[in-house]
């Protein structure tokens, strides 16, 4: 599933589908070099890899032996890697104070170009992530060399004021991040697959910026996870093949930077938001 | 009348034999150990693995006692032959026979279907220690959610591979698999005594229970609520009284915690690090 960009000004961005296992970091990070050489190879400037992609998702306490800062000695393969491809990586973070987030670490050029710290922490229902992390303290995009990215980790993108700061701050497109677990239904596809397409749809829509969303597939201590990694453009209209569901995929989208300007110009959704709604709301106490 | 939802028949079967080859590759081992019984629970957890790993990495074990029926190792055999599995009978009549004695379990035959069912047990754990295996569990949503299992009988397992399969899937899942007539077909048994049938003892079929036990379990309806939408009174006050009385089975065991570094408590880990 690759494409070669058509125009000099489109890159090609590569959702990196893997299949990570919890407490193997030697394994993940076999998985995350493989996928990086692929994309090297399909052409693509800057790789997406799913929502803790370094640790597994299923970690609970064992983020306390897991996580790193990052400058871990652990992580400079990918440092090193860094400096042909850009990648975007998951970890459980180490911060100075000890405190460890749920982030997702920007390297490019052989160097750190920001920090994402995952903003909400699902703790209901299968979810148990804010006994185990600390939410982040705020959004602003990452910059790099291809652009601004707003990025979202999961369960932010379930919360579409996200993608709206986020344009509102300088995003110009949006890495989703996603350790998305599904039940199976009736469908033809697991049933989370489906949720988070209508999800991605309604953030590039509303938010007026293209989306490239990376799932995880596989099995974790008796979860499964949904894949289907996919990206549009920003008016909802796919860039990419759909990822399978159950195997480890690497899909690249074209990404034109300019297309991407023109389209939020024609369509500024994002700085029409009423904040004096949700000011309002927030004086009476109901938000 | 609300029914049990259907599924995709397909993707279960695809996602489930991706498990059980994840599990083996996660913890390092190459092969698993089952218990083929001859009912459908086993031919279906045997044929997902054979799917999963192939043929030679799958050993079945069929384990009679003193009054197992002759068809329930005719059809262990019919499954194994049509999945090309090797099966290993363990004959645990005798041993069966003398722990029975040993125990004084007399007449009882509760006393002595536990007894075993935790035979068996140890018999699959123990070929699975010398083959460096994982036991393949066959316990199905159903029986589980019902508790009509023996605690570390055929409860026990390294994995549970059909654990959140209803059994009117289970039933579906055979059929699409095509596994053999006369395995789909028979009333489900633990053969634990002549002419025992799950249904004989709990008093419903699986598929009349399976529609209350989702709509009570996954859709929070009440007992008022589900007679309320037509389900038979005695039906869902027994499948009720089953969900609640056997609820201490869902987990096994209970540690007492003193500290605050409980196991599984005040640290839960991952099972496999590397």
């Amino acid at each position: 599933m690759t494409t070669t960009p058509e125009n000099p000004d489109e890159v090609l961005i590569a959702l990196a589908q893997i299949a990570t296992c919890p407490a193997q970091l030697g394994h993940n990070l076999e998985r995350h070099l493989a996928m990086l050489a692929q994309a090297r190879a399909a052409g693509a400037r800057l790789v997406v890899f799913p929502e803790l992609s370094l640790s597994g998702y299923l970690v609970a306490h064992g983020v306390l032996e897991l996580a790193m800062t990052a400058d871990d000695v652990r992580l400079a393969p990918l440092y090193d890697a860094s400096c042909e491809i850009a990648m975007l990586v998951g970890l459980p973070l180490r911060e100075p104070d000890g405190r460890i987030s749920n982030a997702a670490l920007l390297l490019e050029g052989g160097g750190l170009r920001g920090v994402h710290r995952k903003l909400y922490l699902p703790t209901y229902g299968m979810f148990d992530e804010g006994r185990y992390f600390v939410p982040g303290p705020g959004l602003q995009p990452l910059e790099c060399s291809l652009g601004r990215f707003g990025v979202l980790i999961c369960e932010d993108a379930w919360h579409l004021s996200s993608s709206v700061l986020l344009a509102q701050a300088g995003a110009e497109a949006f890495l989703v991040m996603a350790g998305g677990p599904t039940e199976l239904d009736a469908g033809d596809e697991p049933a989370g697959g489906r949720r988070w397409h209508h999800l991605v749809g309604a953030t590039a829509i509303t938010a007026v910026r293209p989306v490239f969303f990376a799932n995880r597939c596989g099995w974790e201590e008796g979860i499964l996870f949904g894949g289907r990694s996919w990206a549009v453009d920003a008016r909802g209209r796919p860039l990419a093949a759909v990822a399978p569901a159950f195997d480890e995929a690497l899909v690249t989208a074209r990404y034109s930077r300019a297309d991407a300007a023109f389209t939020r110009s024609l369509l500024p959704i994002p700085f029409m938001e009423r904040s004096d709604l949700w000011r309002s709301a927030l004086e009476r106490g109901h938000a | 009348m609300r029914e049990l939802p259907p599924v995709n028949l397909d993707l279960v079967a695809e996602a489930l034999q991706r498990f059980l080859a994840e599990e083996l590759r996660a913890c390092g081992l190459q092969r698993y150990v089952l218990g083929l019984s001859g009912g459908i629970d086993s031919a279906l957890a045997a044929a997902l693995a054979v799917r999963a790993v192939g043929p030679d990495r799958l050993e079945a074990l069929a384990l009679p006692g003193p009054t197992s029926s002759r068809t329930s190792l005719e059809n262990a055999r019919l499954v194994a032959d049509q999945l090309g599995i090797r099966l290993g009978v363990v004959d645990l009549a005798e041993a069966g026979r003398v722990t029975a004695a040993a125990l004084g379990i007399g007449e009882d035959r509760l006393r002595f279907g536990n007894l075993m069912a935790r035979l068996r047990m140890i018999a699959l754990f123990d070929r699975a220690r010398r083959a460096g295996a994982l036991v393949l569990g066959t316990s199905n949503k159903s029986e589980i959610l019902l508790g009509y299992s023996t605690l570390f009988g055929d409860s026990a397992a390294s994995v549970q591979v059909l654990g959140d399969v209803w059994k009117t899937h289970i039933f579906q899942l055979g059929r699409r698999l095509a596994l053999p007539r006369p395995v789909v077909e028979q009333p489900p048994s633990a053969d634990l005594w002549p002419g025992q049938t799950d249904a004989g003892e709990m008093g419903f079929d699986y598929c009349d229970a399976d529609p209350v036990l989702y709509w009570h379990h996954e859709g929070g309806m009440s007992h008022e609520a589900l007679v309320e939408a037509g389900f038979a009174e005695p039906l869902v006050t027994a499948v009720l009284n089953a969900y609640r009385r056997n609820r201490f089975k869902w987990r096994p065991t209970v540690i007492a915690r003193v500290s605050s570094s409980c196991i599984n408590v005040d640290r839960i880990l991952p099972r496999n690090p590397r």
